[in-house]
């Protein structure tokens, strides 16, 4: 079975269903693209896979490392090791990056879910490789800081602003990147995370993201338009999401035909089966 | 609510009306003399005497807004004691364990506890109950006693002028500066007890200081009345950071204020009371610039919870410019809990060159709990800038999500919203000590809210 398993996904919103039956798997290690037109439903896979609370599933289950979550809490997820790099990411005025950062490890690191506060009873093993109750020290934490810090090539002094708080465009991005070098999950999704980075800003992060896959094993769903990106992370598996459902899959031969034909082509072809 | 430097955004005047409750009056500024005008203290009870008993229990009324009532006050069933002797438990858990350059504290009618860094006490510092003051520094006491607060606009205001025991004088001599704040106390042990609580702080020429002023009760069940009045005068060039803790406990504690703070000649007051709980509180707290120069800064934080009943008048006041005004509050509902805010600016004629902002942001954390903000600006200068502003706030659910999907549970993801909302004013206090005593407080408020705020969240 795959680290991540998405099997059958139905997911509406309170207007409409948007997902229609998405299955896909993703492990540890493997860098996966997902394309798709604006408004195909990437970003409403990405945000219940991480449990949105406006997102509801209907039909189909999502595992991850063998435990069934798809009902499961977003804290839980992240705790078991999931990861989304926001396609907007949100501000949190009164918090600096570095204690944000701090209560996010901590709290990852705290055993499994508290007592009482699951009714049904759904728990979590394998919380990852970060379990292990203790908070982290502060010469740990300011360690893994700094290193996180060169790796996405920001300002030292950027740990110290609030999160996201009159953050650039970019440096939104660079932030969700430096959270999830700090946060070691082992599979990530990226919604868009290069939209909107300079050509400069886009190379750091995306060798950021080939740095953790290559060093920590990292597994990674890339949510992206554009074939940019991908010259620096390279993806062995690509999806395109269109109407709520995977309508072709490939490796990266198929980004290069996107790029060349447009999603009409892939739209006429594969029409009946997604009829609107 | 909003409000650009410049623009001036006056209420309509506020229509006096005859009435046995004189609601109306009640939100005016204090504005001008106060009681005093020349006349003994035992005068001015007398006169307050006759006033309590001719005044009923005041009503205060914003209609479409908020009604503050008494009506529930059984002043009747309350007693004034000056028995007590000792410092009660609840100060001693309360107080920070921190240097001080003093402390004065007030149990029920009596004033248990009174020390005063010796150092100080050789500058010429005084620090003793108001009592005291009057028998052994007549002259300074009258002088400006109830310079600026009145004592008939209500029958508790009158109760305080009339019946006030025990007290707090605080005196600060030209030129001293003090880094460890006098600490004033008034505390509640038990269920039936009126307190009339009486504070004067003068600071002198050019003196720097600081105080923090302790309100709080013990949890008991049943009913306790706190009615205070607080009067600080700044002269020339004083500098001073006045901030209060009030947490009432869990009793039925009614507690009805009048505080006025005169800034005078280029002097500068740091003003932050955090209210932080009380079964029915109404405040009317008046920052004055009473002359050329003076400038100030009024902070508030408040957080409301289960039926707590809490009703702020604020008022900013400049009876002469140049002048500087800052006003900022920050509060929270949990509950079915109701907070009402008004603040006024007020700016008299012939007060040029003044700037004055005014900014309030609330924030509900439960379905039932309500508050109102009003802000409102009276100007009659013409070169001056007033405005206000301010936002009205809900949880921010996609940044819970946010914080969810990095792996904080909900709870710590309300906690964290919630204290960077209170933050850039606590951090205000720039007393380490204060601003751990007034998070925990307001951790601990949010987490006894906790399933009310996570049954709102589902309600959306
Ligand atoms: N919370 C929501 N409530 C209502 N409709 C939603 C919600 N979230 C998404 N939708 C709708 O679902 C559809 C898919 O949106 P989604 O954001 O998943 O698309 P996307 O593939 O990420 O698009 P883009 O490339 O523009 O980011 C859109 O029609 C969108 O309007
Ligand atoms: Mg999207």
């Amino acid at each position: 079975m795959a680290d991540l398993e998405i099997r059958g996904l139905h997911v509406r919103t309170e207007e409409r269903e948007i997902l229609r039956g998405v299955d896909l798997k993703i492990n540890r290690g493997e860098i996966h693209a997902l394309m798709g037109p604006n408004g195909s439903g990437k970003s409403t896979l990405a945000n219940t896979l991480l449990g949105h609370p406006a997102y509801e599933v209907t039909e189909g289950t999502i595992t991850f490392k063998g435990e069934d979550i798809t009902e499961a809490e977003p804290h839980e997820r992240a705790k078991a090791g999931l990861f989304l790099a926001f396609q907007y990411p949100v501000a949190i005025p009164g918090v600096s990056v570095a204690n944000f950062l701090r209560m996010a490890i901590n709290a990852k690191r705290e055993g499994g879910p508290r007592d009482g506060a699951h009714p049904e009873g759904r728990t979590l093993k394998g919380t990852g490789r970060q379990a292990g109750g203790e908070p982290i020290q502060l010469k740990e934490f300011r360690s893994r800081l700094e290193h996180a810090v060169e790796l996405l090539d920001v300002d030292r002094a950027f740990t110290s602003r609030h999160l996201n708080d009159g953050f650039s465009g970019g440096e939104k991005k660079r932030a969700e990147i430096l959270q999830m070098a700090m946060l070691a999950p082992d599979v990530a999704i990226l919604d868009e995370t290069d939209s909107g980075l300079d050509i400069d800003a886009l190379r750091t992060v995306a060798e950021g993201v080939q740095k953790l896959h290559d060093e920590q094993g990292l597994g990674a769903l890339i949510i992206t338009h554009y074939q940019r990106i991908l010259h620096y992370v390279k993806p062995q598996f690509v999806h395109i999401l269109m109407d709520g459902r995977i309508v072709l899959e490939g490796g990266v031969e198929l980004v290069e035909r996107l790029e060349r034909e447009g999603y009409d082509q892939i739209r006429q072809e594969y029409g009946d089966e997604v009829a609107a | 609510m909003s409000g650009v430097g410049g623009t001036l955004s006056a209420a309509a005047p506020i229509e006096v009306k005859p009435g046995r409750h004189r609601e109306a009056a009640l939100y005016h500024a204090l504005h001008g003399a106060g009681a005093a005008d020349g006349r003994s203290l035992a005068e001015l009870r007398e006169a307050a005497l006759d006033a309590y008993e001719h005044l009923e229990l005041p009503v205060w009324r914003r209609s479409g807004f908020w009604t503050t009532s008494l009506a529930s006050l059984d002043l009747d069933a309350l007693r004034t004691t000056i028995d007590e002797r000792s410092v009660p438990d609840v100060a001693t858990r309360t107080l920070p364990d921190r240097p001080r350059a003093g402390r004065i504290v007030q149990s029920a009618g009596a004033v248990v506890h009174v020390e005063l860094d010796e150092a100080l006490a050789e500058q010429g510092v005084l620090l003793c109950s108001l009592e005291r003051a009057f028998a052994e520094h007549g002259e300074l006491a009258s002088a400006w006693y109830s310079k600026r607060l009145p004592l008939d606009r209500h029958k508790l205001e009158a109760a305080n002028a009339a019946f006030w025991t025990g007290g707090a004088f605080l005196y600060v001599p030209p030129g001293v500066v003090v880094e460890d704040p006098f600490e004033i106390v008034y505390a509640i042990e038990r269920r039936g007890i009126a307190q009339y609580g009486r504070t004067l702080v003068l600071g002198d020429r050019s003196s720097e200081f600081r105080v923090h002023e302790y309100d709080v009760a013990e949890n008991f069940d049943g009913p306790a009345l706190h009615a205070g009045a607080f009067e600080m005068y700044l002269q020339d060039g004083a500098r001073c950071r006045l901030a209060q803790y009030q947490d009432w406990g869990s009793g039925e504690v009614f507690d009805v204020s009048t505080r006025f703070v005169g800034v005078g000649r280029d002097a500068y007051c740091h003003w932050l009371p955090a209210l932080l709980g009380g079964h029915l509180v109404r405040h009317h707290d008046e920052l004055a610039v009473m002359e050329k120069g003076g400038d100030m800064a009024f902070r508030g934080v408040f957080c409301t919870e289960e039926d707590e009943h809490l009703d702020v008048f604020a008022v900013d006041l400049h009876e002469t410019g140049p002048s500087g005004g800052d006003v900022h509050w920050r509060g929270t509902a949990t509950g079915e809990s109701r907070a009402s805010f008004e603040g006024l600016i007020q700016i008299d004629p012939g007060s040029q060159r003044t700037h004055t902002y005014l900014q309030i942001h609330t924030m509900m954390l439960s379905p039932k709990a309500r508050i109102d903000a009003i802000p409102s600006v009276l100007v009659s200068a013409d070169d001056v800038s007033a405005s206000h502003g301010g936002t009205v706030g809900e949880l921010d659910e996609t940044a819970i999500f946010y914080m969810q999907s990095r792996g904080l549970d909900r709870a710590a993801a309300v906690r964290v919203i919630v204290e960077g909302f209170f933050e850039p004013l606590i951090t205000q206090l720039e007393d380490e000590p204060l601003e751990q005593l007034v998070r925990a407080r307001i951790e601990q408020k949010l987490a006894a809210a906790h399933e009310d705020i996570e049954a709102y969240a589902t309600s959306r």
